[in-house]
């Protein structure tokens, strides 16, 4: 059998077909995108190549796509330092109440991931809506007024509205990729920990988060691309608005090519997007790698 | 051993060039099936059958146009039982990126929706994805004169407008008659109304600012109050003048700013889209809605509570004070309409169809006498006295109007021109940008 595995012959049989599917599923289609992003093509008839125009004009000059990666990486922090931290501390919650409230706890915090990315934006639309939204009503009932904003339409609020609303639909996910780390820390370090003396600070930082190392590098990478790739939640709820204020690439080059119509942009910008994917992954795994 | 092992080197070997064949042998025998069995099957059993596909953007088909469109359909389908007409309707939005979509894998429906405006239209017909019309075919069916000028390139016409359409701001009478506050005529009028309304914790004026087009009509109604000249937000937007330099544009702008602080927009209502917008004047939390002639349905449609029915009315966009424009000069144009696929292979019978759609028997005059649209064809005739009062009143506004703008500024130019100004539009409705800034920009974004 291991002389079969490293017949050569036989490794290209096995790994031809997901290569093919890569290369046609992927690879093709950047390289048709960094194609296109080439020429001046608008969707309709023909078009000519303009060379790298378009890419340096994205990397240079375009104020939207360089605003669009700043949310990303807004998103990216409030990520892992609000949202991670939070589903940490519940995760152990969990883990240390036990029983049944264990189990409902842990549907409960995962509800909003199996709920349709759709129904839950609209949902928080209409919670945020200052006219008519349930915020706004709960602070006015609790004598908060004051308080009452337009969550998705201020300039200066609606960025964290959105940064909120993501969170919340992600959170379940962090939650459970914590939760599942500390089920497998074994019981056993932390008895002997107890038997030490260490309190329970000493046990969470001493013991549980030093294990935790390989799936916090796990659930930030995570954090991090998917930050980047944020669409459905803004294209929802204020689609880049109000002006470009909440604006994401991929909600950003949609609307360069399906409504401004300059398809040979939004490929540019598309083929830089996956090169600043690549780059910031690269930088995440090697910062893990050198404090590993 | 060696032998075990060539054999299963084979085995395997064999294994995946075998699952790697019945893959493709299943695609190879799954895809000719329909293809080759549809064509022999529907000339053989029903040789007369044509099926027409039809893509709109009024996916409500039970009230409006939607329900207009779907009422004639069928009846064509009465009338040629040998004709299907399938339908897929999405809304405006969604349509035109499916649209891009089609014109890219050159695969348009049959007929499809099209709105008679550079930013959407010029480029369709230019490069030749729509059939040629006969304008003689016409000649009977009474369309306004100009209203297929935006619908032609070249001299050669090919789509007709469906409606005339015209901004307006429809109020409720009630809410201005319980709060004492009196209708607008002028621009001084509407900056009163809205802080009397905030004060009373009322919402003055609801609007979609979300969609963003909406901002850049209000904004073109203001200009063409101040001016009195239909032009200038035209010569602006093709750098014949500038927008920062023009007096006229940039106090429009100044007025508009002026409008936003006084809160005359409900609260956030660059969040708002077309339903919650139009939700809040329905509801009649909301004085006024700041929306286009093909919302007259409203004061018809059963859905809509007896009381907002009884109260709802239109009144033309005001004017300014010390501006040139007057109440008669309007923002109006033909925006909707249809076009037939150049490629179909049922050209002739969706040309047919299209000419029995916009037969001055069917869209004009169901369309006007159910008190669904303000048709783009001469509706006079077809006045039976039972109108709704905003169709009256529309109707009223367009006989006296003494100038109309055409299509709006923001669909002017083609490219990328609408998306940046209504991005613009937006930002300055915002506060994101001044008006030194929002005037500057959209110098910038002029196609050179």
């Amino acid at each position: 059998m291991d002389r079969i595995r490293r017949n050569k012959l036989v490794i290209f049989v096995l790994v031809f077909p997901g290569l093919l599917v890569f290369t046609f599923a992927v690879l093709y289609p950047i390289f048709m995108s960094a194609y296109y992003g080439m020429t001046d093509w608008k969707g309709i008839g023909e078009f000519n190549i303009v060379g790298f125009e378009n890419y340096r004009k994205v990397i240079f000059e375009d104020k939207i796509f360089r605003t669009s990666l700043l949310n990303a990486a807004a998103l990216a922090f409030f990520t892992v330092f609000v949202q991670h931290p939070v589903a940490m501390f519940f995760a152990i919650i969990t883990d240390k109440i036990g029983g049944k409230l264990e189990s409902f706890f842990r549907a409960v915090f995962f509800v909003p991931c199996v709920i349709s990315i759709v129904v839950t934006s609209k949902m928080w639309v209409n919670v945020l809506n200052s006219n008519y939204g349930l915020l706004n009503k709960i602070l006015d009932a609790i004598n908060l007024g004051f308080l009452k904003q337009d969550w998705l339409g201020h300039k200066d609020i609606a960025l964290f509205s959105v940064i909120f609303v993501i969170m919340w639909q992600g959170f379940g996910y962090a939650y459970l990729i914590y939760y599942s780390g500390i089920k497998g820390i074994p019981e056993e370090l932390l008895e002997a920990g107890r038997i030490d003396g260490a309190n329970s600070w000493q046990q969470f930082s001493k013991i549980t988060f030093p294990m935790l190392k390989p799936v916090i590098m796990v659930n930030v990478s995570i954090a991090i691309t998917s930050s980047l790739k944020q669409m459905e939640p803004i294209y929802l709820m204020t689609n880049g608005g109000p002006g470009t204020r909440t604006q994401f690439v991929a909600n950003y080059l949609y609307m360069q090519a399906f409504s401004a119509q300059k398809y040979s942009y939004a490929n540019a910008i598309a083929v830089v997007f996956v090169i600043v994917c690549l780059i910031t992954t690269v930088v995440v795994q090697n910062i893990f790698r050198s404090r590993d | 051993m060696k032998l075990l092992k060539k054999s299963l080197i084979a085995v395997v070997i064999m294994a995946m060039l075998f699952g790697l064949a019945a893959c493709a042998a299943e695609k190879a025998s799954n895809s000719p099936t329909p293809s080759t069995t549809a064509p022999e099957d529907s000339p053989e059993q029903q040789p007369e059958t044509i099926t027409i596909n039809f893509f709109s953007n009024l996916p409500d088909r039970t009230a409006g146009q939607g329900l207009l469109e779907q009422t004639i359909l069928d009846n064509y389908m009465k009338e040629n039982p040998h004709i299907t007409i399938k339908v897929e309707a999405l809304q405006d939005e969604p349509y035109k990126q499916k649209f891009q979509s089609y014109v890219a894998s050159n695969n348009l429906p049959d007929i499809f929706n099209v709105w008679g405006q550079p930013s959407f239209f010029q480029a369709v017909m230019e490069k030749g994805y729509a059939a040629e019309l006969n304008p003689d075919d016409y000649k009977d069916y009474g369309f306004f004169e100009g209203s297929t000028t935006d619908f032609s390139y070249n001299g050669k016409l090919y789509g007709l407008p469906r409606n005339q359409d015209m901004t307006t701001v429809f109020i409720n009478k009630a809410i201005f008659n319980d709060n004492n506050v009196k209708i607008p005529t002028t621009y001084n009028e509407l900056v009163n109304a809205a802080k009397a309304f905030r004060a009373k914790g009322i919402q003055p004026l609801s609007i979609n600012g979300r969609d963003k087009w909406i901002l850049n009509l209000f904004f073109q109604d203001l200009v063409i109050k101040v001016s009195g000249n239909q032009r200038t937000i035209y010569d602006a937007s093709t750098g014949k003048t500038s927008f920062a330099s023009d007096p006229d544009i940039r106090k429009a702008a100044e007025l508009f700013k002026g409008l936003v602080d006084a809160g005359l927009f409900q609260d956030s209502f660059t969040s708002a889209d077309y339903g919650a917008a139009q939700n809040l004047f329905l509801q009649e939390q909301a004085a006024m809605f700041y929306m286009g002639a093909w919302e007259v349905g409203m004061a018809s449609n059963p859905d809509n509570s007896e009381h907002f029915r009884q109260n709802v009315a239109l009144i033309p966009f005001p004017t300014v004070e010390g501006g040139k424009g007057k109440i008669t000069d309007v923002c109006a144009w033909n925006g909707g309409g249809y076009a037939v696929s150049a490629s179909s292979p049922v050209k002739d019978e969706a040309i047919k169809l299209l000419n029995y759609m916009m037969h001055p028997d069917n869209w004009p005059k169901i369309g006007w006498q159910q008190g669904l649209v303000v048709p783009g064809q001469n509706y006079k005739e077809y006045m039976t006295g039972k109108e709704n009062v905003l169709q009256v009143q529309l109707t009223d506004i367009l006989n006296t109007a003494t100038s109309m703008s055409g299509t709006p500024w923001n669909d002017f130019n083609p490219g990328d021109w609408k998306a940046n100004v209504e991005n613009l539009i937006q930002e300055f409705a915002a506060g994101i940008t001044t008006v030194d800034e929002f005037l500057e920009a959209l110098d910038n974004v002029v196609p050179k």
